[in-house]
């Protein structure tokens, strides 16, 4: 199994799926439609760290004018209990073991040009590092309402990203719902519900902060990949 | 896992897209300039002689209720690998396999038109059957010339041959490395040739590709 330490819990993740489009303001700002239902892709294990792990931004991203463009997305993720398939909106909380600030980093210019040509999103979001996570997972019974928490991003202490889980087009227990009709969830499967407004680029020697209320901080400095 | 006498643990199962140019042509897909990669995840492996789930949604919703095969030579990765050289690339592969890519067209072709991910159509608990051995490097001298088949219900629908694979192995290895560390375990499916058509529940799947075996896999419906 894959382990990994989160704060003080240990989890065996087996797959990190990931919602599209889920903040109006995000969803204007890419120029996207609005989903009729949740929009969602897989990122893969390789992609994991922890807080104060360095992102590393990818050569080939850098030194390419085409692709050198990788971006921030912070995001609330939820993490599984135990094994669920076709559960109910109702039940949905039973299923979960808490919550946990995500990163969703993401080779922009890559990602747009792959989907232009109609082609998966998958690898301008599954470099090595491109999703941090952390700095705790706090129980389901520490936070009463999870869509009542200010999340933000700062950039080298400049605030990039300012929003409130409140904003979230499709809610933590509809989307469990939707997402077990389709696949089996296991125990320690990762869930990220989307960012808000405010993505920008980050660059080598960036510091990023990524906070969500009653959860806490995750710091993590870009470095260039080395040779 | 265990597939034959091998016992694996993979962390992710990538999938190489349009790498036939027999297939490629068949979806009116562009030829492409280096290699279309997307994820399966785990609750999508099963075995031989395991049973394919046809997902009620997709059966029961005249937009989605089509469902393909899609027979694939796969190569498991030997060791935790980064930026592989080609030359380089066998010593990184414990052996090859049989995998069948299943995929749900309809849902895929309204995503792909939506510019919205591959993923969900691809990744239907029990959607990658896999087996029934891996056989291990050496004893398959040329990977790139295999017969590669798959049956339903005895009747043969795909029959190619892997010399027909657009990037071969060694680059498709190179070239997902340079994005990806590999960890000992991980899947890689090198497309699928022409041929692609549905199975319904009740089917009797039969894929096999030569000096490997046949892995078979009969359909039924889910909650059945």
């Amino acid at each position: 199994m894959f382990n990994m330490k989160v704060g003080n819990s240990t989890i065996q993740p087996t797959k990190i799926i990931c919602l599209g489009r889920n903040y109006l303001d995000h969803i204007q700002e890419t120029n996207a439609p609005i989903p009729t239902e949740p929009v969602f892709f897989a990122k893969t294990l390789n992609t994991l760290i922890t807080n104060n792990d360095p992102i590393i931004y990818p050569k080939l991203l850098y030194e390419n004018p085409n692709y050198n463009r990788v971006d921030h997305e912070v995001e609330l993720a939820f993490i599984i209990f135990q094994p669920c398939k076709n559960i109910s909106a109702v039940n949905a909380y039973d299923y979960i073991r808490g919550y946990t600030i995500f990163l969703d980093i993401t080779a922009r210019k890559m990602q747009i040009s792959d989907r232009n040509i109609k082609l998966p999103w998958y690898r301008s979001k599954n470099f090595d590092t491109f999703a941090p996570i952390g700095p705790e997972i706090v129980s389901c019974h520490e936070i009463e309402d999870p869509h009542n928490l200010t999340i933000q991003l700062k950039v080298n202490g400049e605030l990039r990203q300012f929003s409130n889980t409140k904003h979230m087009l499709f809610k933590i227990p509809e989307i469990l719902e939707y997402l077990s009709r389709f696949i089996t969830l296991k125990a320690g499967d990762i869930v990220a519900t989307g960012t808000p407004s405010g993505v920008s680029p980050i660059k080598p020697g960036d510091f990023i902060e990524a906070s969500i209320e009653k959860i806490g901080t995750i710091e993590h400095e870009v470095i260039l990949e080395s040779d | 896992m265990k597939i034959g006498d091998h016992t694996i643990n993979p962390t992710k199962i990538i999938c190489v897209g349009t790498n036939y140019m027999d297939h490629i042509e068949e979806t009116k897909m562009d030829i492409p300039k280096e290699p279309v990669l997307f994820p399966k995840t785990r609750n999508c492996l099963i075995l031989d002689n395991e049973s394919i789930i046809y997902p009620k949604l997709l059966y029961n919703n005249r937009r989605y209720n089509r469902v393909d095969y899609e027979v694939e030579l796969a190569f498991i990765i030997k060791d935790k690998c980064k930026h592989v050289a080609f030359d380089d690339a066998y010593n990184y592969i414990l052996g090859y396999t049989v995998f069948n890519d299943i995929t749900a067209r309809k849902m895929q072709v309204k995503d792909i038109v939506s510019k919205l991910p591959w993923f969900r159509s691809k990744s239907f608990d029990s959607f990658a059957p896999i087996g029934p051995i891996i056989k291990e490097v050496d004893e398959i001298k040329d990977p790139h010339n295999l017969n590669i088949e798959l049956k339903v219900n005895g009747e043969i629908k795909q029959s190619s041959n892997t010399k027909h694979l657009l990037f071969k192995v060694p680059e498709l290895l190179a070239y997902i490395s340079k994005f990806f560390t590999m960890e000992a375990g991980d899947i890689i499916a090198t497309g699928t040739p022409s041929g692609i058509g549905p199975i319904k529940p009740g089917d009797l799947i039969e894929a096999t590709i030569e000096k490997i075996g046949t892995l078979k896999n009969n359909v039924i419906l889910e909650g059945e």
